[in-house]
């Protein structure tokens, strides 16, 4: 199915299937909202196209996903950090479990039956994430045990499942990826407090859990090559999902702005549009890229700084705009604010990606 | 064109930028064959040969062919083109630089009295892929001397500040070139002039600072396109004029644009 007529056939069918959220925006309400939309976009098909017949989807290209996830952004039907984060748990599993079990679990990710986390960051392991401790120990009978603690992990108190990196040897080559039940004997899940309000993430206790032999995504030693592998698939199709939910932050801010006070106030309107349109000319670039089988690399640090750099300017264009608005009101644009801090940390911080830029791509040498 | 013609073009101009600028490179591309190639294939002659003017730091007049083009006028003469702050200049034809006219001493751009107004999206694009190309030829000038030279016992390029500056450099050159690339219409153009202003200002700033007293002499190259970078800004409209003007647009429209799509 050709880009166009994919999109022009989900959109009439959004246009007669009303999928809008209600007016509850608690995490919880978003988490059900969300395995609404999904159920229903699986059910009609959408959400199938562009991933593989061995998961029970329905092929075509990759692009397919972004142009979905663009419409439902697009339309605020689900919170976009939520939604995209199928976008790397998926291709992980494709990638990396056995057929049969991808087979039995994407589908239900995929369908909205499950929300999965992702369990690489710990107390002592963020940027520096090769140095995490959690361990998983080989037992007699071929399965695993794993002790240890993760943190900052996203929907953990939603999720069925767990992508988790854990260390079964010493260095890179010693870490290991399980897809862990999240019901398992030994898990506690302690849900933390968030800045903008919304709980999204969580302390995860991992105290000498059992893991199956056969949940183990890859070899020993898989993880690190794992983690990198989930890049491409972040910063292509979600990157578009977010840069087109930043687009409809503009223009609601376009529509909430009295005439200028001045033309400084023209000057950022005009940089906040042109950081934006920026990163999708670029994001744009590089999922031509990927769909003419082009590998994806450090390059994309580049997408990413783009990306971070464009919604703080447009949040903090807000916060100017609407003098007040955000500190005395309560409005989404609150949260929406604050949750923006969080863009030059998460996926790698802005540090972290002007590193990898000046070593791996102007090739400046070690620090 | 295919690639490999692409790629031979490439070469020849990169050569012929290396030994001729100013009236010589204009003789010298009206030979090569410059004209035809505007006419029959402007989506590849233009971003090629403005991006090597950039980083080659070589001129030519060849911005009137692009405005006259885009006018449907013929190919001659030099008109007069809008500069920032309402002023507007003509870019010499076949003629030196006036000495002391503008800050970049090479290029014969002379005030002029108010012309006619005439198309400016080929311009701006012509002009962003020269803004470009300036600007990686300051990134590539500024990497080559921190690799160089030591400090502290270490080279330059090993303190993260240094480095931090360099991708900072790189990453608004790379966004400016995906909107030059992805620049159809008129807002595209606008867009992507006034991003590869901006890159071209970033780079001159971190460039600059990463050179150290070397990069404030004469004898480097660095001045040289840190005063290109200045002066083309300001031509057909400056990155904060334009960023201004895109943005008037999208709060009388109480939308943003989206140009491309997948
Ligand atoms: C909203 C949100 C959601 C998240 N979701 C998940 C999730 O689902 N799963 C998951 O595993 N993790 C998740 N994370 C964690 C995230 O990946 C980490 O926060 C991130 O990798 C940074 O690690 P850290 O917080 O330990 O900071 P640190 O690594 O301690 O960094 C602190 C500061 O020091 C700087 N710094 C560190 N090293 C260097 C260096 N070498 N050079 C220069 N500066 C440096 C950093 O740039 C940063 O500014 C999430 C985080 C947030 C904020």
């Amino acid at each position: 199915m050709n880009v166009a007529e994919f999109r022009a056939d989900l959109r009439r069918w959004l246009d007669t299937n009303d999928l809008s959220p209600g007016l509850d925006d608690s995490l919880d309400a978003q988490v059900a909202q969300l395995a609404r939309v999904r159920r229903a976009l699986y059910g009609a098909g959408w959400m199938r196209y562009g991933w593989p017949a061995g998961v029970r989807g329905l092929g075509g290209p990759a692009v397919l996903r972004a142009v979905l996830g663009e419409e439902v952004a697009t339309r605020g039907l689900a919170e976009p950090g939520i939604y995209s984060m199928v976008e790397v748990l998926a291709p992980t599993m494709i990638s990396y479990a056995r057929p049969e079990l991808a087979a039995e679990m994407v589908p239900r990710l995929l369908g909205g039956r499950e929300q999965w986390c992702q369990g690489f960051s710990e107390p002592g392991s963020g940027s520096d994430l090769a140095s995490l401790t959690t361990r998983a120990v080989p037992r007699d009978d071929g399965d695993w045990v794993v002790t240890g603690q993760k943190v900052w992990t996203s929907l953990a108190q939603y999720a069925a499942r767990c992508v988790l990196l854990t260390r079964t040897a010493p260095g890179h080559a010693g870490i290991t990826a399980f897809f862990v039940d999240m019901d398992t004997p030994g898990i506690t899940v302690r849900p933390l407090r968030t800045m903008h309000g919304v709980d999204e993430f969580a302390e995860v206790f991992l105290d000498e859990v059992v893991v199956p032999g056969d949940r183990m995504l890859g070899r020993p030693g898989d993880g690190w090559q794992l983690a990198m592998d989930l890049l491409p698939h972040e910063r292509s199709t979600c990157f578009w999902h977010r840069i087109a939910h930043l687009y409809t932050r503009l223009d609601h801010l376009l529509e909430q702005t009295p005439a200028p006070d001045s033309a400084r106030d023209d000057d950022a309107l005009g940089a906040a549009f042109l950081a934006l349109h920026t990163v999708r000319c670029r994001s744009h670039a590089t999922q031509r890229r990927l769909a003419e089988g082009g590998r994806l690399g450090p390059e994309t640090s580049v997408d990413k700084i783009l990306l971070a750099t464009a919604e703080q300017q447009l949040f903090d264009t807000v916060r100017d705009l609407l003098p007040g608005v955000l500190e005395l009101t309560e409005t989404p644009w609150r949260s929406e604010y604050l949750y923006s801090r969080a863009a030059t940390i998460y996926g790698g911080t802005a540090e972290i990606q002007r590193n990898i830029v000046a070593r791996r791509l102007l090739d400046l040498g070690r620090e | 064109m295919d690639a490999t013609e692409r790629d031979l073009l490439a070469d020849t101009l990169r050569k012929t930028m290396a030994t001729a600028t100013g009236p010589a490179l204009d003789s010298a591309l009206t030979e090569l064959g410059w004209a035809d190639l505007l006419a029959e294939a402007p989506e590849v002659a233009v971003p090629l040969v403005f991006r090597l003017l950039g980083e080659t730091g070589a001129h030519a007049s060849l911005l009137n062919d692009v405005v006259l083009h885009e006018a449907g006028r013929p190919l001659e003469g030099a008109l007069p083109l809008p500069y920032t702050g309402g002023s507007w200049v003509v870019w010499g034809r076949g003629v030196d630089a006036p000495p002391g006219a503008s800050l970049d001493g090479e290029l014969p751009l002379l005030i002029s009295p108010a012309g006619e107004p005439v198309p400016l999206g080929a311009g701006r694009r012509a002009l962003g892929w020269w803004l470009l190309g300036t600007g990686r030829a300051m990134l590539a000038l500024a990497r080559t001397h921190v690799l160089a030279r030591t400090q502290f016992g270490r080279p330059l390029a090993s303190f993260q500040a240094v480095r931090h500056r360099l991708a900072e450099t790189l990453v608004a050159l790379d966004g400016a070139e995906a909107t030059l690339a992805a620049a159809e219409d008129d807002l595209g153009a606008l867009l992507a002039k006034a991003a590869a202003g901006q890159a071209a200002l970033t780079a001159a700033r971190h460039c600059q600072q990463v050179l150290g007293g070397i990069g404030f002499t004469a004898e480097h190259d660095l001045h040289q396109h840190v005063r290109r970078a200045l002066v083309l800004d300001g031509l057909l409209g400056s990155a904060r004029e334009l960023t201004r003007e895109a943005g008037a647009l999208v709060r009388e429209g109480r939308s943003a644009p989206r140009l491309v799509q997948l």
